[in-house]
């Protein structure tokens, strides 16, 4: 542009208009541009603008304390100080501080899924907890009923190995020829009783079988002796229990006898009698 | 950092403190500009609440968009002063401050006539000083339209029945009569 037309330009108020912000939007680009290009029109801007500055400065008001209070509380700057070499600090000062915000905040997060982690596994175990008492409870009934069977059976095994023991003595003593048995039957005061007596004719030993016995229940103070009469004389040949007796052994021995023409029982008091009770005679049975 | 302690700062140590965002900065950007800034807005809005609402919403532009000002295109005096002016005209044109205040409206009519009335008085005679008054009162009355008022020059031309380009050269006139006074 020559200089003639740059003065035209510069002369024709457009860049007054463009420092009061009075152009449109094409033609603040116009000048801008011719400022870039000429350093005259930049010129002319600057001391447009500094009059423009010192005009205000001169016109300037004072505003109420109270707008620069709001204005900084609506912005949210704090602090008295509008001397900037503050400024450094606080940058420093704030980034440590936002940190420890920011780990306190993750540890305090950390610290609540903690918290509802453990009140989820205490709410877990306290179920599983009841679900197990109540499992053992029953598993107590179990053990309890079960104990129970258990101790019917080995009743029940108990007394068929006595009773076994028993018979399978029976059977040996029917078998053998050294075992005579000698059959008692019921008398008067018992006449549905009976007992078998087993009695060696080798070694003159005697022995009973509670299983082959059916005489009446003894009171607790009475018991059963057992008699040999030997030429018309009666000999004890022991005492024993009550035909149910829970003696171990079904088999009992009694005294030997070397001969005997019958055996008797009779119901003596506890500890025996030196003669038989006649009046109490149960079974009686000849060789 | 030195040169940071003093209370005002030179323009590009302005520029740069505001547009790193440095709360502090506005606090001297406000001591050193709050009260030219309200004598721009306070001549367009004459209701002190209204102006200084004003005053308070330009420095929060000024802060909230300090990003967008480039050095290259003018002085930070002029961003800012263009901001204040187009903040105070916005509020002046805006519906709710015809509706809501009327009365200022007769206000402003009244100091807009006050204003005119400035023309008839020879400031000489009055013996004041200030340069405002040192125009010659066709220069003034120009400049008030555009610079005080909110008038754009074709508003300007309009209002004082005068063509566009003598507007233009008024004003251009007026700003060159400043700036020989400044100097």
């Amino acid at each position: 542009m020559s200089v003639e037309n740059l003065k035209a330009y510069i002369e024709s108020g457009v860049l007054e208009l463009y420092v009061l912000g009075d152009l449109s939007p094409e033609e603040t680009l116009q000048v801008e541009e011719m400022a870039s290009q000429n350093s005259e029109v930049k010129d002319e801007i600057v001391a447009i603008e500094q009059a423009m500055e010192q005009y205000a400065m001169q016109n300037a008001i004072e505003p109420s304390a109270d707008v620069e209070t709001r204005l900084f509380e609506k912005l949210g700057i704090i602090g008295e100080d509008e001397i900037t070499n503050v400024t450094p600090q606080p940058v420093y000062s704030e980034e440590p501080r936002i940190v420890r915000l920011d780990s306190s905040n993750g540890n305090i997060r950390t610290l609540r899924f903690a918290l509802v982690a453990c009140v989820a596994l205490l709410v877990i175990s306290t179920a599983a907890l009841f679900i197990t008492y109540n499992k053992l409870n029953d598993a107590h009934d179990q053990i309890a009923s079960l104990n129970l069977d258990k101790q019917k059976f080995a009743g029940v095994v108990s007394q068929l190995e006595y009773q076994n023991s028993g018979l399978d003595n029976m059977v040996a003593m029917a078998d053998s020829k050294e075992w005579a048995t000698i059959r008692m039957a019921g008398q008067a005061i018992s006449p549905k009783s009976k007992m078998n007596v087993y009695w060696n004719k080798k070694d003159k030993s005697v022995l009973i079988n509670y299983v082959a016995m059916d005489l009446p229940k003894a009171d607790e103070a009475h018991e059963y002796q057992l008699w040999a009469l030997v030429n018309g004389k009666p000999v004890s040949l022991g005492m024993f229990g009550k035909s149910d007796s829970t003696a171990k052994e079904a088999i009992v021995k009694m005294q030997t006898i070397q001969e005997a023409q019958a055996f008797a029982v009779t119901l003596e008091p506890m500890g025996g009698s030196v003669n038989p009770t006649m009046e109490k005679l149960t079974v009686m049975g000849g060789v | 950092m030195t040169a940071l302690k003093k209370l005002t700062l030179t323009e590009p140590e302005l520029v740069l403190a505001l547009q790193s965002k440095d709360p502090a900065v506005l606090k001297t950007l406000y001591s050193m500009y709050s009260s030219a800034l309200y004598g721009v807005i306070s001549r367009i809005i004459v209701h002190t609440e209204l102006a200084e609402d004003v005053l308070q919403e330009t420095f929060v532009k000024i802060w909230q968009s300090a990003s967008y000002y480039d050095n290259t295109k003018g002085r930070l005096f002029t961003w800012m002063m263009n901001i204040a002016r187009n903040l105070s005209i916005d509020k002046l044109r805006s519906k709710d401050f015809k509706n809501s205040l009327k009365n200022q409206d007769i206000e402003n009519n009244v100091s807009f006539v006050d204003e005119q009335n400035k023309v008839t008085f020879n400031p000489d005679v009055l013996g004041v000083k200030q340069l405002v008054e040192n125009l010659k009162p066709d220069l003034q009355a120009v400049l008030d339209l555009v610079y005080y008022k909110g008038y754009t020059h074709v508003e300007a031309a309009e209002k004082l029945n005068l063509p566009l380009g003598t507007v233009k050269t008024r004003i251009r006139l007026a700003i060159i009569e400043l700036r020989r006074s400044f100097n």
